[in-house]
């Protein structure tokens, strides 16, 4: 199958999958560990471009949000704490050049980004994007139905995958507590710590 | 099953998806920074993401958004627990080298 490349998804996919590929790469082989961490952020970057691309804008959304966001600070902080300072030069800062590369690399990905959320063309004119629908059992069968991917995404969560959303909630705080608990520092075993 | 998403075949995601994957087994195969297997394991996470989002597209059924949302709350949960490992072992042993930390070895 070839891919028709008169369209700008096709394009979008192509351009954002090489990014993804080059910086899981460069997150697997490069030896700093900083520059690892951000490759992986430009990795989810990509990845949450293939989904606008794929019309699953929650989902992308989440993913800038939890993983670019969330997750990768939990990464930095952890690099920052463990102080691996002859691994984190990073001559990269020092060269004027190559800072304004890099915005203007960043500056040229937000506007792709934008361009694959926005040139879907069931988005924007009011038309349904894909639609949801779930009966309500109630003696004469009232159905509700949503359009849109957001609305589509959270009715079912909340109608279908209900208990699972409330396990993973569990889960969340028991995670935190384990975690608080894992790296406190045992004052009470070892005062000199 | 409509195998066309947004003029891609779905052949293409589940490439890229099954690329990314390998790229991150070679990171946890490969690496001793504890920190950066860390970070392939993440990418394989991802990877599997794209295939639900891929069958979810094809099929047309949301209930993959569905579980890539929950699949995003665990990795996070993972992400503070294993972290806070990592730094409990860096604490004892000051090293992040996995092939430096054999307790139970001996």
């Amino acid at each position: 199958m070839e891919l028709d490349l008169s369209n700008p998804q096709p394009l979008l996919f192509l351009i954002f999958a090489g990014i993804c590929l080059g910086s899981s790469l460069s997150v697997v082989l490069h030896k700093n560990p900083v520059i690892s961490a951000v490759s992986l952020v430009l990795s989810f970057f990509a990845l949450a471009g293939i989904y606008a691309v794929m019309n699953a804008i929650f989902i992308a959304t989440m993913q800038v949000l939890v993983y670019a966001g969330a997750i990768m600070v939990l990464v930095i902080f952890v690099i920052m704490l463990l102080s691996l300072r002859e691994e984190t030069n990073l001559e990269i800062w020092r060269s004027p050049i190559k800072q304004a590369g890099i915005v203007i690399l960043v500056f040229m990905y937000g506007v792709l980004l934008v361009a694959a959320v926005n040139y879907n063309p069931e988005i924007g004119n009011g038309k349904p994007v894909e639609s949801y629908s779930f009966m309500i059992q109630d003696g004469q069968n009232k159905g509700i139905e949503v359009t849109g991917n957001t609305a589509s995404v959270g009715a079912s969560t909340f109608l279908d995958y209900l208990l699972p959303f409330e396990l993973v909630s569990i889960l969340l705080t028991a995670a935190v507590i384990g975690a608080v608990v894992i790296a406190k520092r045992e004052k009470l075993n070892n005062p000199n710590t | 099953m409509n195998t066309i998403i947004s003029g891609v075949p779905l052949t293409y995601y589940l490439t890229l998806a099954v690329t990314m994957f390998a790229t991150g087994v070679l990171g946890v195969l490969l690496r001793r920074n504890a920190v950066v297997i860390f970070m392939s394991v993440e990418l394989m996470l991802n990877s599997v993401n794209l295939v639900f989002i891929s069958f979810s597209k094809a099929m047309g059924n949301i209930g993959g958004e569905v579980i890539v949302f929950f699949v995003m709350a665990i990795a996070a949960a993972e992400a503070a627990v294993g972290l806070a490992i990592v730094i409990a072992i860096h604490r004892h042993k000051k090293t992040v080298f996995v092939d430096e930390i054999n307790l139970l070895k001996w």
